[in-house]
């Protein structure tokens, strides 16, 4: 309707439209960066890990007397799990998905060859593919016969081993699928041969950027501290959790039975740093646009009562209660384009630098007029109050005398 | 063309009521100038408000050009100061962001005039105010008659029928004030009616009636006998 | 004067409650975004022993593969037990000490209580004179302690709290994985943030719990608790073979007092390398790294990038505020014309006018730092509270934190306070007297 004039208006008297168009910009410059940085950790955060997370838990024992059996007392141990009454399965592992610790190698298609794919190790029994709930796509899984034990200090390998989809796609990448029966070596030129194929399994590292590079080995292994991963019925976790732990340490007493955890809180645990990231921006944007839709509101009834003669003037002059309101609607509006269109340039040289600097993932196109929008909408939301109180200036005000 | 019978204004707070103006009656014809004078707090200002629709009253009838405008509502009463009424008031009341142009295009935008129709308007009145070569200077860069000049221009640029002055020429010196007072005989000899509240007996002199205004009620009205000739 | 203006400043504020406490709250808000961000920056960053950091060097001679390797190449972060072997032995430094961590099993002498885990880290004699361990009780152990094999052991104080109810424990006996240790010395708190001796397993990890003899350790064959590379393929199974093999798991720091002693050692280092060579390992170019405290911390970033992005967007939240703030104070000021007319025409200079502005600027400054400094501590209990375990010990602040909070709040507001008090300054003495 009127913009002409209101712009013009608006460069008489820049200070306080500066003001505001720059916070808006450095609202939307911040705002947009979190969100790119919120959509990023929440993308990785939704990977999932491949195993049954809602039904595994897993503890460690650890054995401290002289005289400690090890190997026994796993394979025991492991019986008396399998037989209660609501475990699916269960096996003993040096490590579970996403805990943070664990084992890697090199694998490479050639012996000698000069470089290798790294890869997480789990070293399992012929049970590991149903604990964990995986999936075999190709060949097949460990027979009972292909179970070794594995001391503390040993460095060779058993002859087979099943790898993820991922993996093999690693190692060929032209024909993955057909992993199954070719030879791999590790250690340079100890060879493995492949003999299934597991469709997803995360290593234990969320941040690896081969985190889906994993290879299941066939062993238990001595090395005097041992985890078993379990894996119950749907419903029965939580109820096994201390019964298996009360279980063990009551089986036998020159142990420690420690570090009973979920696969969730694992889940949980490894992700912390990101969700905590995700919840921090999310509180700070919340907050940062409060912030400057408290500005506006300021700003916007200062610029009312500074204007109250004027506003009398011009209702005298015919202006109705809803046209004063507009005016005030389409001054916060300009200002807000304004502010959004200068924040856009700045979110993406902001993010531009943020990508060099600190690897993070580039700012997705359609974010920025939506983000922009975002922020017209709160503009506009925040200057209702002061446009509302500018209409009900009464229109007699342009007859006094002050 | 003007009439207001027994028009009431009391003032509340939660102490004193004021009685701005009781059982106030008067009538004005087209094509008059009406000087309104008074003692201050008389009643002049809440007249003039009244009379320009930029405030109810309590009681009474006021009808304008033949209309009841007692009861309209607050937008109603927006559109008929914005056709048939231009303000003038004693201290400009110009926009000081805006340049002389849209100053006097501010009641055209709400009258809703399509912008060659504006600026055709705009032109005109300026150059019968005289200020035609002035319209991108700002307020603060005109002199104190200018400034009254561009907002006569803004009253007529919506060809109203009545002009409601309020001491239009009070922040004017004697010169200044004689060229305002000149333009508005003028305006009235085109045939718009002019109300003018007033101090200045000259200002007044200068009206084909005047009423005198007591205790929020009319105490005198006496009509000219001949409309002062400008001096040609 | 200054009283008058506080005076002044004070009524200012009183008469406009509602813009006064929203600039304090836009300012307390800015603050407390920053401080809190910057509070977790600082400790992640701060330097953990600055008596001696730059006395302590990181030693890192590079024995890895030389595939891969280009002029770029940093060498491997730890120590092979040989070369840590033979650079104890060799003494060249002021002190030196190889350490590692490891986890052991801790039997308590009373019936009734359960073995617990503890973390270990196993060392040599000089670890606590130059890291300037504080000792409660009793002291470290000394050079034929790791010569013999002596089954010694240094408690922190929370272990022999629980272990011997914070009694002077020394002389006394404690079981680790089933062997025999005698207590020589019990430290006092020591929480060097970041844990800069390892920066390997967790820069922000707590102190290990007790301190052995790595010669102890090694002769026992107990586990090793940390990252551990290896890049050839072990001669052979066992303790033995894997000793003797090209795997990294000993951090290695060298005490050198002046630029002479480091240049000395660094030579003494590649010297050392070349030797090696002759021996056929060390396959990659010269490639060693002489790093004290600061630089080690540097090199490893230890300050997270998660941090430092925060850092960045809570300055720009800081900026925001501030501008929020000046906005606010012009519109204050410039309500305020009719006074400040007033007072111009009444006689006050520009300059008394100007600096009568900025105290106010100051004092609504003051007050949004002192909340500030609450909102920082509520900011720090959030991040305790969404980021766990991890920022435990990074979330506390220090003296200088609070004096560097109320001293940005004060600089920041008078910086807002700057241009709406020099509009305020040029309002004409007379132009708000007249009636408009």
């Amino acid at each position: 309707m009127e913009i002409g004039p209101i712009w013009r208006a608006l460069l008489r008297n820049k200070t306080g439209a500066i003001l505001i168009a720059l916070q808006i910009a450095l609202t939307l410059a911040i705002l947009l960066n979190a969100i790119a940085i919120i959509m990023e950790r929440k993308e990785r955060m939704a990977r999932p890990s491949g195993v049954d997370e809602a039904n595994i838990f897993y503890l460690s024992s650890i054995g401290f007397a002289e005289d400690f059996n090890e190997q026994v007392t796993i394979q025991d141990d492991l019986d008396a799990i399998r037989n209660t009454p609501g475990v699916v399965n269960a096996i003993q592992s040096n490590s579970v998905p996403l805990m943070g610790g664990g084992w890697s190698m090199g694998l490479q298609t050639e012996a000698g060859a000069e470089d290798s794919t790294g890869v997480a190790v789990y070293f399992v029994d012929e049970h590991g593919v149903d604990t964990y709930g995986l999936e075999i796509v190709a060949g097949e899984n460990f027979a009972p016969t292909d179970i070794t034990w594995r001391q503390r200090g040993d460095t060779g390998w058993p002859d087979k081993l099943l790898m993820t989809e991922a993996m093999a796609e690693a190692l060929w990448p032209d024909d993955a699928m057909s992993a199954v029966g070719k030879t791999v070596y590790i250690n340079g030129n100890e060879p493995i041969t492949v003999t299934g194929l597991i469709k997803q399994m995360q290593a234990p590292w969320n941040g690896w950027n081969g985190v889906e590079r994993v290879m299941l080995v066939p062993q238990n292994t001595n090395f005097g501290s041992t985890r078993y991963i379990v894996r119950a019925e749907p419903g029965e976790r939580d109820r096994l959790m201390p019964e298996i732990e009360q279980l063990l340490a009551d089986r036998n007493k020159d142990r420690i039975v420690r570090s009973l955890r979920t696969m969730e809180e694992t889940r949980e645990r490894s992700y912390q740093g990101d969700s905590g990231m995700v919840n921090m921006l999310i509180f700070v944007v919340s907050l940062l646009t409060a912030i400057t839709a408290l500005g506006i509101v300021g700003l916007a009834s200062f610029s009312v009562s500074r204007r109250t003669r004027q506003i009398g003037t011009r209702r005298a002059l015919g202006a109705t209660k809803s046209a004063i309101a507009r005016y005030f609607m389409t001054e916060n509006l300009l200002i807000s384009i304004v502010g959004v269109v200068l924040g856009g340039a700045l979110a993406v040289g902001l993010n531009m630098w943020m990508v060099e600097e600190f690897s993070l993932s580039p700012l997705p196109w359609l974010m920025i007029p939506a983000g922009m929008l975002l922020l017209i909408v709160v503009g506009q939301l925040a200057v209702l109050g002061p446009a509302r109180r500018a209409s009900s200036v009464p229109p007699a005000v342009a007859t006094r005398t002050i | 063309m003007l009439s207001m019978q027994n028009v009431a204004k009391i003032y509340r707070t939660d102490t004193v009521e004021t009685h701005a103006l009781r059982a106030f009656s008067m009538d004005v014809s087209e094509g008059e100038v009406v000087a309104v004078t008074g003692p201050s707090g008389s009643g002049k200002t809440t007249f003039l408000n009244i009379a320009g629709l930029l405030e109810t009253f309590d009681s009474g009838v006021y009808e304008l050009d033949g209309k009841d405008v007692s009861r309209l509502s607050d937008a109603q009463r927006s559109g008929v100061r914005n056709e048939k009424i231009g303000f003038i008031f004693q201290s400009f009341n110009l926009i000081p962001d805006l340049n002389v142009f849209d100053n006097v295009d501010v009641p055209l935008r709400y009258r809703g005039f399509k912008g060659a129709e504006r600026k055709r308007r705009i032109e005109h009145v300026l150059d019968t105010v005289g200020l035609g070569s002035r319209s991108k200077h700002l307020p603060s860069q005109l002199s104190g008659g200018q400034q009254q000049r561009v907002a006569i221009a803004r009253a007529l640029a919506g060809e109203p029928r009545f002009l409601l002055a309020d001491e239009p020429t009070g922040n004017l010196d004697s010169q200044m004030a004689a060229s305002v007072m000149g333009l508005l005989t003028e305006i009235n000899r085109n045939g718009t009616t002019i109300i003018m509240v007033t101090h200045d007996p000259s200002l007044a002199g200068q009206a084909s009636r005047n009423i005198y205004i007591r205790d929020g009620e009319v105490s005198e009205d006496s009509s000219a006998e001949t409309l002062p000739e400008e001096a040609a | 004067m200054l009283g008058y203006y506080l005076k002044l400043g004070w009524l200012s504020i009183r008469r406009n409650p509602i813009l006064s406490g929203l600039m304090v709250a836009a300012i307390a808000v800015g603050i407390g975004a920053c401080m809190t961000i910057f509070t977790v920056n600082y400790v992640m960053g701060s330097n953990p022993i600055p008596q001696k950091s730059d006395q302590l060097y990181y030693v890192q001679v590079d024995s890895w593969d030389a595939n891969g390797f280009d002029e770029n190449s940093e060498p491997v972060d730890q120590l092979t037990y040989i070369d840590a072997m033979n650079l104890m032995e060799a003494g060249k430094a002021f002190r030196q000490v190889a350490s590692h961590r490891t986890g052991l099993v801790l039997e308590p002498t009373k019936e009734d209580e359960r073995p617990f885990l503890v973390d270990v880290r196993s060392t040599h004699t000089d670890f606590f004179p130059m890291f300037d361990l504080p000792f409660l009780y009793g002291s470290g152990w000394d050079d034929s302690a790791d010569k013999n094999q002596d089954q010694v052991v240094v408690l922190s104080r929370e272990i022999n709290e629980r272990v011997f109810g914070g009694r002077d424990s020394v002389g006394e006996r404690v079981t680790l994985s089933g062997l025999n240790f005698r207590v020589v010395g019990v430290i006092d708190e020591w929480f060097p943030v970041p844990k800069f001796y390892d920066l390997t397993n967790g820069a922000f990890n707590e102190p290990e719990d007790l301190f052995i003899p790595m010669s102890v350790s090694t002769a026992n064959e107990l586990p090793r608790n940390g990252n551990t590379n290896c890049w050839k393929e072990l001669d052979g199974d066992g303790f033995k073979a894997f000793l003797a093999g090209e795997c990294v798991w000993i951090q290695f720091w060298a005490e050198l007092r002046n630029e002479r002693e480091r240049d000395e050692y660094l030579a003494f280092m590649n010297a050392y390398a070349e030797q090696q060579k002759e021996l056929g390992r060390f396959p990659r170019p010269l490639n060693n790294r002489l790093r004290n405290v600061t630089e080690w911390l540097e090199h490893r970033e230890v300050v997270e990038e998660d941090a430092q992005v925060m850092l960045w967007l809570s300055l720009m939240f800081l900026a925001v505020c501030l501008l929020n703030t000046i906005g606010l104070l012009l519109a204050k000021f410039m309500g305020k014309s009719a006074d400040i007319g007033l007072r111009r025409a009444l006689g006050a200079t520009k300059g008394s006018l100007f600096v009568q502005h900025l105290m106010e600027s100051a004092m609504i400054g003051l007050a949004g730092g002192v909340l500030g400094l609450g909102l920082t501590w509520l900011g720090l209990r959030g991040i305790e509270i969404l980021f766990g375990d991890f920022v435990q010990n990074l979330v506390t602040m220090d003296w200088v934190l609070v004096l560097l909070a109320i001293g940005l709040a004060i600089v920041s507001a008078l910086l807002a306070g700057l241009y709406p008090t020099w509009r305020a300054c040029n309002i004409a003495p007379a132009s708000q007297l007249k009636t408009q």
